[in-house]
């Protein structure tokens, strides 16, 4: 089965972290917000958003907790665990030095 | 702690799966519906809506799907499945299902029962503090004929303050036994003089009291004991105020110190108390009297070889110092588990690869049967693999099978384990804690179920590995037919009987082997005859029988009354009846011979014994005449010696009417005259040839050795005369404890006793793997003709005679024998080598043992062709062409 996915798997990840750090968000919240910040470049795929969320939960890098929705509905809310907390600084350090070495490249060659 | 939660989350994924599953369902509908809403707020019909969202969405049951993998349930919930298709394949083929269990059970039992037993001797760690650092101290006097002798106090006083190696050294005098008098019966207790440090180097502290201290251990020191931890409970009730009370030990008033904790046997089981040994200046400083247990404390870090170089090193001083004691005496040590475990160790090591070949046939056998089940569902493998399975996902369902068959035969296995488990505790040497029979071992328990799950991945990997190879169309096409796993599958399951025969016939040369060995000892002539003979123990007191006078007196009167008694023909007293001493010996010197060299003292076996105790014993008097009245107290001192002592100290004499004395030519004792010379008797044990070996009366002079053994030959039954005798000895010194009343058979079947066990045990093996090759045989052969029923078919219907067939399937059966009988007599010829140990009076390349077993697994397997063959021969042509 192919993974119909645009981002590297690292970079969803990395996406989801930083977009709960704020608040708990559930899953269609967090496509959503994603798209919406990233002006409509980054689309998440629903195939690919789940399996994430499912994964980063099972490592106890985020949590999930049921509660209600903007519009009374019962929904799963996503938030960060302290490990995943220092797991999303790492990442996003990380992120920040290959970024800027890939630039560095970009220029100069 | 995040690995915790990961569990947690896992966990929850595994047992809570409908709510798991519901979240999920939840999660994704939420999704849709807000999905919706907002293509409705942005305009759309509801209907548009929904489609347009469902379309963005993509597969919910894949994503769903994903989602599950991510929490990797799935591996779990496969196993589960295949857990649950096994076991519905295991209950609808309920015959097969039994036999493979009752199959397996049975190798698993017979494995975790010696596996319990060798993990007490061989394994588990002694109740002793680094238990691995205790080692045993011996002088080596192979030179006299004692190449494992009893150490001199003065020897291991020396190496106590010379060594370099040892923390600390503690010694126990041999044998030992005390009378317990005052309250309730007099007991004789088996009991040991010990230094006063040997529980701090065995590294164990009283549960009760206190442990010795060096001043209890001088002479003159006031008396005081430690009970073991049975005898507290035994003798006094368990009273928590025992520690200051005193007892009575041989008429000596003695205060208890203390209670040894629970577990603590040393040097053996039957010990029950401890007193200091109190050693004299003048005991320590002897080297020539050898009596002594040593147990010493390895430093930590010191190996058994630096420990033994360094006491070949004091050895060697002392050699020099002492040529008279000390010439050609060596000194080495042993470690403490090897000595505790002693000669069971090989018979353990056999037994244990005898229940491994038993557990490896029995894999054999139902691998085989699985092979052919496998060949009966080919078709429904083959359409798992049509429908996309893998093969490793296929071979995951066939193993799965095969463990749960494994597991449940080691549950039923563990309860055989169990009850076989008492029965084998009898093989558990005195010096070692014994099996606690109630309750499974945490121990025995994994080692079970390590063996299981090995065994079923053993037996399950063969069958499953073939049918993960088979060619799919061909398989399909083949339909429902009856022909078979084609030619590869007849192969591998000729080669698993091969294995089987093999294997049985290794198991079976040894079981002959050592069948043949007990028969030899049971033929062998002990040099005495041990039927209708009673014997018993009166070991005289020391303070009250100090002199010579009231010994002999004793002795005298005793025998005179039982004498006297109806039924009885002999009586006679002696040091030690056969099988109960190998050594109590004294050097000697021959009249006319030069005075030996320090290192060639000749030293003789010693028995002191009365009058009649040859005639009570029915040993063999070959020249000469015996001990008659006349020989008694103040005339001329003489003795008996045996057949070896005559052949080797006067060889080419005729030594009756030479003389000998006690000691060196300048010792004062009198010289002996021999007056007869008496047959060979096996005195240290029915396998053990004799030593030199001289009798003295026991009227004529104090040699240091008090008789103990009272022996008296009956006319009929020796134990209901018991009682009497008893009541004879108590006539004449009512407070004289009587011990160790019994047939003097008894001592030799106790002999026997554990190479009995080894060869009931090796046989029940050998027997069980005959039974399992049997089987195997004939399960390979009418499998084989149900395959060939169309080919037998076409031969009888082109004019094959009944005998032709018959030919045919047993040459088939036949063939496989030979080729395992030729390749597991070659095995059994190398590894028989291992149990040359354990035989007696029989080569480990005994032809006839082998020749024996040989045939008789051809009988066997004859017999398990023939119901085949027979089924082969009533093949009728027009059923079997019909088939096709």
């Amino acid at each position: 089965m192919t993974k119909p996915t645009d981002l590297v798997q690292g970079t969803l990840d990395l996406l989801i972290l930083k977009t709960i750090a704020l608040e708990p968000m559930h899953g269609w919240a967090i496509a959503q917000r994603i798209r919406r910040v990233s002006k409509n470049v980054l689309q998440v795929n629903q195939g690919a958003l789940y399996p994430a969320l499912h994964r980063l939960e099972q490592q106890a890098w985020i949590q999930a907790k049921w509660g209600e929705s903007e519009n009374n509905r019962r929904a799963k809310y996503y938030s960060l665990t302290r490990a995943g907390q220092k797991y999303l600084q790492a990442e996003e350090s990380n992120w920040e030095r290959l970024s800027s070495a890939i630039g560095l490249v970009l220029k100069t060659v | 702690m995040r690995w915790l939660q990961t569990i947690s989350n896992w966990l929850r994924s595994l047992f809570l799966r409908n709510t798991t599953e519901h979240e999920l369902s939840d999660e994704m509908r939420f999704h849709l519906e807000q999905q919706i809403e907002e293509n409705i707020a942005a305009g759309m019909t509801p209907q548009e809506a929904r489609r347009a969202a469902t379309r963005e969405f993509g597969g919910v049951e894949q994503v769903k799907e994903e989602c599950r993998d991510t929490r990797r349930v799935n591996f779990l919930d496969n196993l589960l499945k295949d857990i649950r298709y096994g076991l519905r394949m295991l209950r609808k083929s309920p015959s097969f299902t039994f036999f493979a269990v009752a199959v397996l059970a049975l190798g698993i039992a017979a494995n975790s029962a010696i596996f319990s037993i060798a993990d007490a001797v061989l394994i588990r760690a002694l109740p002793y503090r680094d238990s691995n650092r205790l080692v045993m101290v011996w002088e080596d006097s192979s030179a006299y004929g004692f190449p494992k002798d009893t150490p001199a106090a003065g020897n291991f006083y020396d190496w106590k303050s010379r060594n370099q190696v040892f923390e600390d050294v503690a010694a126990l005098p041999y044998g030992g036994s005390f009378n317990l008098t005052g309250e309730g019966t007099p007991e004789e207790l088996s009991g040991k003089r010990v230094t006063a440090n040997i529980f701090s180097v065995l590294g164990v502290r009283p549960a009760l009291g206190r442990d010795f201290r060096p001043e209890d251990d001088v002479p003159g020191a006031p008396h005081v004991a430690i009970l073991s931890h049975g005898l507290w409970i035994r003798r006094f009730g368990a009273d928590p105020q025992i520690v200051g009370k005193q007892i009575s030990l041989d008429h000596e008033k003695c205060t208890i110190i203390g209670v040894m904790s629970r577990g603590v046997q040393f040097p053996d089981r039957e010990t029950e108390l401890w007193v200091p040994a109190r050693f004299t200046k003048e005991q320590l400083a002897n080297h020539g009297n050898h009596f002594l247990q040593v147990v010493a404390r390895l430093k930590p870090g010191v190996s058994l070889k630096t420990a033994n170089a360094n006491l070949a090193t004091i050895a060697k001083q002392l050699e020099g110092e002492h040529p008279d004691s000390n010439a050609k005496v060596g000194t080495f040590a042993v470690p403490l588990r090897e000595e505790l475990a002693g000669d069971v160790r090989p018979a353990i090591l056999m037994l244990v690869g005898a229940v491994c070949f038993v557990l490896l046939i029995a894999c054999a056998n139902v691998a085989n049967l699985l092979l052919s089940r496998a060949t009966g569902r080919r078709r429904e493998l083959a359409m798992r693999l049509a429908l996309g399975a893998t093969r490793g996902r296929v071979i995951q369902q066939m193993l799965t099978e095969s463990i749960l068959l494994a597991l449940f035969a080691g549950a039923v296995g563990l309860l055989l384990s169990v009850w076989g488990t008492q029965f084998l505790a009898a093989l558990i040497p005195n010096g070692i804690a014994p099996v606690t029979g109630a309750g499974v071992d945490s121990r025995v328990l994994l080692f079970t179920l390590i063996v299981s799950l090995a065994t079923g991945i053993l037996f399950g990997v063969i069958p499953a590995s073939r049918v993960s190879q088979f060619h799919l169309a061909f398989s399909l096409k083949q339909g429902g037919g009856q022909s078979g796993v084609g030619s590869g599958g007849h192969r591998l399951r000729d080669v698993l009987v091969i294995c089987e025969v093999a294997l049985a016939i290794i198991l079976l040369a040894g079981a002959a082997l050592m069948i043949r060995s007990l028969q030899n000892l049971y033929h062998l002539d002990p040099g005495f005859r041990a039927d209708h003979v009673l014997v018993m123990r009166t070991p005289l007191p020391r303070q009250k029988y100090e002199a010579f006078a009231p010994r002999v007196a004793f002795y005298d009167q005793v025998l005179a009354k039982v004498e006297a008694l109806p039924g009885v023909i002999a009586a006679g007293y002696t040091t030690w009846v056969p099988l109960t001493n190998s050594g109590g010996a004294t050097g000697i010197t021959v009249e006319g011979k030069p005075e030996p060299a320090p290192g060639n003292v000749l030293i003789p076996n010693t028995r002191i014994i009365s009058r009649d105790y040859i005639r009570a014993l029915r040993m063999r008097l070959v020249e000469g005449r015996l001990f008659e009245s006349r020989d008694a107290g103040g005339t001329l001192p003489v003795a008996l010696v045996n057949q070896t002592m005559a052949k080797n100290y006067w060889a080419g004499e005729n030594p009756i009417d030479k003389k000998f004395k006690v000691g060196g030519y300048k010792e004062k004792s009198p010289w002996i005259t021999v007056i007869g010379i008496v047959g060979d008797v096996h005195q240290a044990g029915l396998d053990v040839a004799a030593r030199p070996e001289m009798y003295l009366p026991y009227q004529q002079q104090d040699f240091g050795f008090e008789p103990e053994y009272l022996a008296v030959r009956t006319s009929g039954d020796p134990i209901a005369i018991a009682e009497i005798v008893r009541q004879q000895i108590w006539s004449v010194d009512k407070e004289q404890p009587v011990a160790g009343v019994m047939p003097l058979e008894d001592l030799v079947d106790e002999n026997l006793a554990s190479r009995k066990m080894q060869a009931s045990l090796l046989s029940g093996f050998a027997a069980l793997a005959l039974l399992l090759v049997t089987l195997g045989i004939y399960a390979v052969l009418s499998f084989a003709v149900t395959q060939r029923t169309q080919e037998i078919g076409v031969r009888v219907a082109l004019g094959a005679q009944p005998r032709d067939v018959l030919r045919m399937i047993f040459s088939q059966g036949f063939k496989l024998f030979l080729i395992g009988a030729a390749s597991g007599l070659a095995a059994a010829l190398a590894l028989s080598r291992a149990l040359q140990h354990l035989l007696f009076g029989v080569s480990a390349y005994d032809p006839a043992s082998f020749a024996g077993v040989t045939i008789l697994l051809a009988a066997v397997a004859l017999l398990a062709c023939y119901v085949p063959a027979r089924r082969a021969t009533r093949v009728d042509p027009l059923i079997a062409l019909r088939y096709e």
